[in-house]
This record gives structure tokens, sequence and C-alpha cells, in this order.
């Protein structure tokens, strides 16, 4: 099967075409759909097949930039996009980010900060994907209830059954400033909650040495209390300005393959326009589930990774690309088919 | 906010990280040791697109940076254009959305 075989020149190894097609094709598809960037797959996928790490992160990037522009496009048109909070989220995030990482370059001069680092990012990330899983079923138990009370008095609550608790008391904090996201539906809320949110959300980036949709999606939905499909599209803007910058920087610095980037990002451009019209048919909740999913699973995977490091056993470096690259195969398969028949329904329509 | 906007937006930053990095870079080059900046790839059996590639690679980083940005935001524009097309062209119409939970 050598015919699928290119020789990438800038990176120095040869590479299927397939592959980088498959891969570019999942990220999209998880990046259009839950609004993250995708490095997280990217890079431990290209690193397993022999790219060097700095040009599996660079190559990365320059697919990431590509690909959100057609994802930020889709969610545009669907009206998926606070700018207006998307804007702040940058502007206040990069402040954070550069104080995570200054946090890091201190810690790397008293000793190893990977481990600390790996077991941060597994605890955030079980401790969200927990979480998530908490809210879908308490979630569904407040709609049921909810639709019931309606039923039985004939009128609408108006009550916002998808905000948090936590969300609902952030904005009764009355601080001026007072700003408000008439996208999102948020009336007003002081702009120091807002500022100071997106400051611990960069800060997280920073530190771990993520892109921060992971973060973002779920801080927009259960912090700041946006309907899930605006998060998404939301959280995209955030993705494209970092994978502009991610792109230059790295390119400058020649650690990317122009030609697999090009390659994967066909793969993508297709995947992400796939992710992004799936979130037409499934709703925010079921939205938040698959998520939730995915992160345990990416947790799971750092866990492994983790084990790796410590015990130098090469399995467990396999099993956690098996993990993950299992969980992006799966999760994009289930968006995929769930876009399949709810368009066949439509189209029956 | 129009896609026109999004582009004008994308340029600033970008114009803004080509500033940022060239600080870098113009430290960086000027220095006797081999950083990732001054690298160079063979170009031996290369030819064609191939070959230009490697040589803007080797010859000019900054101008290699800046065909990557724009290579990828223009493949991904017509990724975008094209399978909203085909998308459409199967019956699947893409339009505002109701934020139901």
């Amino acid at each position: 099967m050598n015919i699928f075989y290119i020789y990438l020149p800038v990176a120095g190894v040869e590479f299927n075409v397939l592959l980088l097609f498959v891969i570019g094709f999942c990220v999209g598809v998880l990046g259009g759909f839950f609004g993250v960037g995708g490095g997280w797959m990217i890079t431990p996928a290209l690193n397993i097949f022999d790219f060097h790490m700095d040009f599996a992160i660079g190559t990365g990037f320059a697919t990431i930039f590509g690909q959100s522009i057609g994802a930020v496009k889709k969610h545009q048109k669907m009206g998926n996009i606070d700018w207006k909070l998307g804007m702040i989220s940058i502007i206040t995030s990069v402040i954070g980010l550069e104080i995570g990482s200054d946090v890091i370059i201190s810690l790397e001069k008293v000793g190893e900060v990977g481990v600390i680092v790996r077991w941060c990012y597994m605890f955030l990330l079980t401790a969200l994907g927990a979480y998530m899983f908490y809210d879908y079923f308490v979630l569904q138990q407040r709609q049921i209830k909810l639709r019931e009370e309606e039923n039985k008095s004939g009128t609408k609550t108006g009550q916002n059954v998808s905000r948090t608790k936590f969300s609902e008391r952030l904005h009764r904090f009355n601080l001026p400033p007072m700003i408000s996201f008439p996208v999102s539906g948020i009336d007003g809320v002081s702009i120091w909650i807002i500022f100071f949110i997106f400051l611990i959300t960069g800060f997280l980036s920073g530190f771990l040495g993520v892109g921060g949709g992971f973060i973002i999606v779920p801080v927009l939905v259960y912090v700041i209390g946006l309907p899930t499909t605006i998060a998404v599209g939301t959280s995209l803007i955030t993705v494209l300005f970092s994978g502009a910058y991610g792109c230059f920087t790295y390119a400058m610095k020649g650690r990317v393959e122009l030609l697999a980037s090009f390659i994967m990002l066909i793969g993508a451009s297709i995947g992400a326009q796939v992710g992004s019209t799936a979130v037409k048919y499934i709703k925010g909740y079921g939205i938040r589930l698959l998520f939730a999913i995915t992160i345990i699973f990416a947790a799971l995977s750092v866990g492994t990774e983790q084990l790796y490091k410590l015990t130098m056993q090469d399995y467990f470096q396999m099993m956690a690309a098996i993990v993950l690259m299992g969980t992006t195969l799966s999760m994009s398969l289930v968006i995929i088919l769930r876009l399949v028949m709810e368009s066949k329904k439509e189209i029956k329509k | 906010m129009s896609m026109k906007k999004i582009i004008t937006l994308c340029l600033l930053f970008f114009v803004l990280s080509i500033a940022y990095n060239n600080s870098f870079a113009s430290s960086e080059v000027g220095g006797k040791q081999e950083t990732s900046l001054n690298e160079k790839v063979g170009t031996k059996n290369l030819s064609g697109v191939n070959l230009w590639i490697v040589e803007l690679y080797n010859n000019d980083r900054f101008m290699y940076a800046v065909v990557v940005v724009l290579v990828m935001a223009a493949l991904g524009s017509i990724m975008a254009f094209g399978t909203d097309l085909v998308l459409k062209h199967f019956g699947i119409n893409v339009s505002r959305i109701s934020h139901s939970e």
C-alpha cells in the first residue's frame, strides 16, 4: 500500500495520506460540534506515527486555524456566535494565559513540573466530566418537572431550565459597570465577573498548555449561563484566533509541515462542516452529554500517559494513544450517525 | 458580524503576531548558535511544489510563515464554501436555529 505514502520534506518523514485525511476529518467533526480546537487529538495522533512533537503541535495549529474558519462561518449562519463576549474572552484570556505560562516557567526553575501539570489536567477533565454527567441527569429531571407543571397549569413559567444556580447567583452580583449580551440572552452581568472568569480560563490554558476550548465551553455554559449551541459557536472564536497565532508562530520557527497540514485541512474542513451542521439536530443537553463522555476519556488518556511517564513502560503510551484515537473515532461516528438520521427525517418532512 | 469583519480582525491579529514574532526572530538569527529559525532541510531528490516549499523554508522563514497562514486560510474558506454547497445539494440547509436545551 505504498502508493498512499508521501514524503513530507520539512518534517522529514513518510506518512500515509489516508491517515492524515482521517485524522483531519475526525478533528474537524469534533471541533465543529464541540467548539474545541482539537490539538489534544492531533498532537498525539501525529506524534505516535513518527512526527516529532514540535512538528505535531505546529502542524496541528495550522490545521485547526484553517478548519475553524469554516466552522465559525457555519455557526455564524446559525446565529450561534456572541461576538461581543467572544472578543472580551480573547483579550482577557491572553492576560490570564501570560500569568499561567509565567507560573509554569517559575515552577520549572524549581524542578520537574510536567507531572504536576498532568495531574492537574487529569483532575480538571475528570471533575468537569463528572459535573457535566451530574448536570445532565439533574437538568433532565428539572425539565420533566417543569413540563409537568406547565401541563398542569396550562401556562409557561418562563424559567430558564438550562441555567445553573451558580450562574444565576453570579448574575445577581451587581458591581458596576454592568454589561449585557443580547445574543446569549444575558440582560445584565457585572463586567468584573466576566473579566475574572476569562482570566481564570486563560490562566488554566497557560498553566496546562492547552488551547482552552475544553475549558471555555463548560465555563460559558455552567458559569456564565449561555445556551450550549451559543457556547460552542462563541468558543470557536477563541479557537480561530489562537489557531491563527499558533500557526504563524510555529511556522516562523519552522515547525509546520505545510503539505501535511494541507491534506489534514481538506479532511478537517469537511469534518467541521459536518460537525457544525450536526449542532442543528442535536439538542443542547445532548451535546453536553457527548462532551462529558469525550472529556472523561481524554482524562483517562492523560492518566495513562502519566503512568507511562512514571513507569517508562511503552505499553502505557500506546494505550493512551489508543484511548484517544478510539474516543475520537467513535465520537465522530456517533455525531455523523445522528446527523444522517435527523437530516433524513427533515428531508422526508 | 459579517465575514469581512472576521477577515479584518484575523488580519489585524496576524499583523500583531508578525510584529511580536519579528522581535524574537531578529534577536535569534543574529546569534551564532543553530536555532529552529536557521535550520535547513536538504533539497536532494525534491522537485515541483515540494522543492519550492523547502526552498522557501530554507531561505525565508518569514515568507514561509506568511504562505502557511494564507494557504490555510484560503483552503479553509474554499473547503467551507464547497462543503456547504454539497450539503445543500443533499437537502441539508443550515439557517438560524432556535437555541433550545
